[in-house]
């Protein structure tokens, strides 16, 4: 019930600020006149500015009222003056409706103060105020949207919004005064306008199509930004309504371009002969109009729908498109090669066709099979299975907490048929008709954490489905235990040195502490420092300890951090490193059992060395089978050349793709 | 007057108004930030400079011969992020009564910087 008010509302008061800001426009566009019935359109429109403003204040009153409700929690919250207030003041989006509201007061009293107006530079400065005053107060409602939220460049972002918000209300917004005089003018005794109206309709169009062009770049951007990829536009509530605001939007576009083409039509001096075409053409802009408006209701749905880039998204179809699939294999990648230069061959003809004048029919169906062609050839060896859950987000960050969980729960779970290294050769194994995967394999990698999320809850014959045995979280980390397995066996390229500039190889996240009260995690250290993790097995790891130990502050001033843990994971582990030479840096006491077992994946000596750089890659693995030291200079050379690296790579992810 | 001019003088008006509004909202802010750090500094300075702050972290060493123990802690509420790092000690019977590897709660007085452990206590075997 609440969310219907709420939506209502924001409709309400989008719909009347734009039709405002448009009736104005195109009354502004049309320019004054001395013709009765265009005199009496524009106090028609004038009294409609009056009843919209007023209608745009409540509106926005009412939805200001269920914000209340919605942060406060409870509609009794809404009728408080005081909760009112405390929203209005103390929040960004009540201090733009604030604005706003001002802005419409001020609006309202432009409207209804009765003014002498002398000569057309009193007029247009009239006409123009509500115009301005009308699309400031629209524009905004950008700043407390989605957009103002962008993290970063919140900026770029608002004044897509801004354009997107301005544009559309004065194109939409200008559509019922446009056919409201159209309607007026397309009467018979309304043949003294006909010209004044003709007129509007061709200025009004050419301004129409810049601000559809205005529209299209800034939706396409705030697309890019809000959705940001095709299982976001298919699969969240918010792509689908923008799908839908797309298809309505599309619509409205044809209506326009047939209008357009009638305006030509229109020409003709005499009262009489432009009628019927005026008459349809009305008819045309009003059907546009009222498209317009469920576009309108589709946006305030949007604005109260969380972004796709914040939601996991269902997929709604059973194959996806990926270029990973052809990766290594050369024939698929001739045949797509091939396919494509097709289809591209089909969309010129196709583009070709609105331009020619003769031929076009041909031309147009030639170009249309070509490219069905095109793509039946390019499409197929890209199609992958998919599942609702391929493009899901793990509930659970890969993190060496959750990949131990999951090495345990695969022990318990999947080694019998799997095999405890994952390798397909468990016990069981021979008794199956299809061989259990080995999950070791580069193949793996290919699926997206969704993919297996869903074999792991739902079974692939042979297996079983687990989703009654285990919780979604035990899921993903079984599915986080995998992708550690996968880096565990691409990290074998990885050597004592680092490769400069080529971070490619995601370092699971950690967290430790140092006694009591002192946690910290590797994503504490991001941006700021490079980590030396050092896995170290008493004694023979003693001497390394002391090495680094002596070599801990010039690692230090070169902005390194290490965080030693043993691998006995003893809570005891400080007091055993005690009677020495002072050892200062982290030894972690507590965290120790998952990094252990999480990092021993990827390197089983005793004594192992990881560094891990500012972005949280992996960058090099020193393993010391037998006696561990080695010259602290070469340490310091490869934090050097980390240091002297140019490119920022972004940081890594926090969760598997 | 002329009606153009009074939309225009209403304009600049509303220029000026919201620009003068959103550049008092700024110094307001810097306004505030600065008297909650300086609120800060005096709060970890005053109080007739005799402090006192507690913390809990694991002995690393003890350095007999200097009276320092060395302390890996967490945050020291009102004085210090967590870290490790040397505090004197008011007593040789401070450094003797813990040994590296203890899980231990420290109380530090004195006048800001120049502080000293004056108890300390292990909270773990």
């Amino acid at each position: 019930m609440g969310e219907v008010v709420g939506l209502l509302a924001r409709w309400l008061h989008l719909s009347s600020s734009i039709v405002l800001v448009g009736g104005a426009a195109v009354l502004l566009l049309a320019g004054p006149s001395d013709r009765p019935t265009a005199q009496r359109w524009e106090a028609w429109i004038l009294t409609a500015c009056r009843v919209l403003v007023l209608l745009a204040l409540a509106a926005g009153l009412l939805a200001v009222v269920h914000q209340t409700a919605v942060l406060e929690g409870s509609v009794a919250a809404a009728l408080r003056p005081a909760a009112v207030a405390r929203m209005l003041l103390q929040t960004q989006g009540g201090i733009v409706w604030l604005l706003r509201g001002g802005l419409l007061v001020l609006l309202a009293a432009f409207l209804t103060v009765r003014a002498e107006v002398r000569g057309r530079t009193d007029w247009r400065a009239l006409r123009g105020q509500v115009v301005l005053l009308g699309a400031v107060a629209l524009g905004l409602v950008a700043a407390a949207g989605h957009a103002a939220a962008v993290e970063p460049g919140a900026a770029a972002a608002l004044a897509a919004d801004v354009v997107h918000l301005v544009a559309g209300g004065v194109w939409v917004g200008g559509l019922p005064a446009l056919a409201l005089l159209l309607w007026l003018a397309g009467r018979r005794p309304g043949a003294d306008a006909r010209p004044y109206a003709v007129l509007a309709a061709r200025r009004f169009s050419r301004m129409a199509l810049a601000l559809v062009g205005a529209l299209l770049t800034s939706g396409l951007w705030s697309t890019w930004i809000q959705v940001a990829s095709v299982a976001g536009l298919l699969g969240t509530r918010h792509g689908r309504l923008l799908l839908v605001k797309l298809v309505a939007f599309a619509g409205m576009l044809v209506l326009a371009a047939l209008g357009r083409r009638m305006i030509p039509a229109l020409a003709g001096d005499a009262a009489a002969v432009g009628r019927p075409a005026m008459r349809r053409l009305s008819h045309f802009v009003a059907a546009e109009a009222a498209l317009a408006l469920l576009v309108l209701a589709v946006v305030a749905a949007m604005t109260v729908t969380p972004p796709a880039r914040h939601e996991s998204p269902t997929w709604p179809l059973s194959y996806r498109l990926t270029l990973d699939n052809i990766v290594g294999a050369p024939d698929f990648q001739a045949q797509v090669l091939v396919g494509s230069q097709v289809a591209v061959l089909g969309l010129v003809a196709l583009l070709a066709s609105l331009v020619l004048r003769r031929l076009r029919l041909p031309v147009l169906a030639g170009g249309a099979v070509v490219l069905v062609i095109g793509l039946a050839v390019a499409l197929p060896p890209l199609a992958s299975d998919a599942y609702p859950t391929t493009y899901y987000r793990p509930g659970v960050p890969y993190q060496a907490a959750s990949i131990a969980d999951g090495m345990a729960l695969f022990g318990e779970h999947c080694a019998v048929c799997h095999g405890s290294k994952a390798a397909g050769d468990g016990p069981a194994a021979g008794t199956l008709a299809k061989r259990p995967a080995d999950l070791r394999a580069h193949h793996v990698a290919l699926h997206t954490a969704g993919d297996i999320f869903w074999w792991i809850t739902n079974g692939l014959p042979p297996m079983p489905a687990f989703g009654d045995r285990l919780d979604a979280d035990a899921r993903w980390h079984l599915i986080n235990y995998l992708r550690a397995l996968s880096a565990a066996d691409a990290a074998r390229l990885l050597g004592p040195s680092i490769e400069p500039e080529t971070p490619w190889l995601a370092a699971p996240d950690f967290s430790f502490a140092v006694g009591p009260d002192y946690a910290r995690s590797l994503k504490d250290y991001r941006g700021r420092k490079i980590v030396l993790l050092v896995l170290y097995t008493l004694p023979a790891s003693y001497p390394r300890l002391v090495e680094l130990s002596e070599a801990h502050g010039a690692l230090s001033t070169l902005e390194v951090e290490i965080v030693a843990v043993p691998t006995s994971a003893d809570p005891q582990a400080i007091r055993r490193l005690a009677g020495g030479p002072l050892i200062l840096y982290p030894v972690a006491t507590e965290g120790a059992r998952e990094i252990v077992d999480t990092y021993r994946l990827f390197s089983p000596a005793p004594h192992a060395e990881f560094l891990i750089d500012r972005q949280g890659y992996l960058r090099a693995v020193v393993a010391a089978p037998g006696d561990a030291r080695r010259d602290p200079n070469l340490l310091l050379a490869e934090v050097q050349r980390l240091n002297d690296e140019k490119v920022v790579p972004p940081p890594v992810e926090e969760h598997v793709h | 007057m002329r009606l153009w001019r009074v939309v225009l003088l209403v304009d600049l008006a509303l220029a000026l108004g919201v620009g003068a509004g959103y550049v008092w909202w700024g110094q307001q802010v810097r306004r505030l930030d600065g008297e909650l750090r300086a609120a800060r500094v005096a709060a970890a300075t005053t109080a007739g400079g005799e402090r006192e702050f507690h913390g809990v972290g694991v002995v690393r060493a003890g350095l007999t011969e200097l009276g320092v123990v060395v302390i890996t802690h967490g945050e020291i509420p009102g004085y210090m992020p967590p870290m490790t790092m040397g505090f004197r000690a008011t007593s040789p019977k401070i450094l003797d009564s813990v040994k590296p590897g203890d899980a231990v709660r420290f109380t530090l007085r004195g006048t800001p910087p120049n502080l000293a452990i004056t108890a300390i206590d292990k909270t773990a075997p």
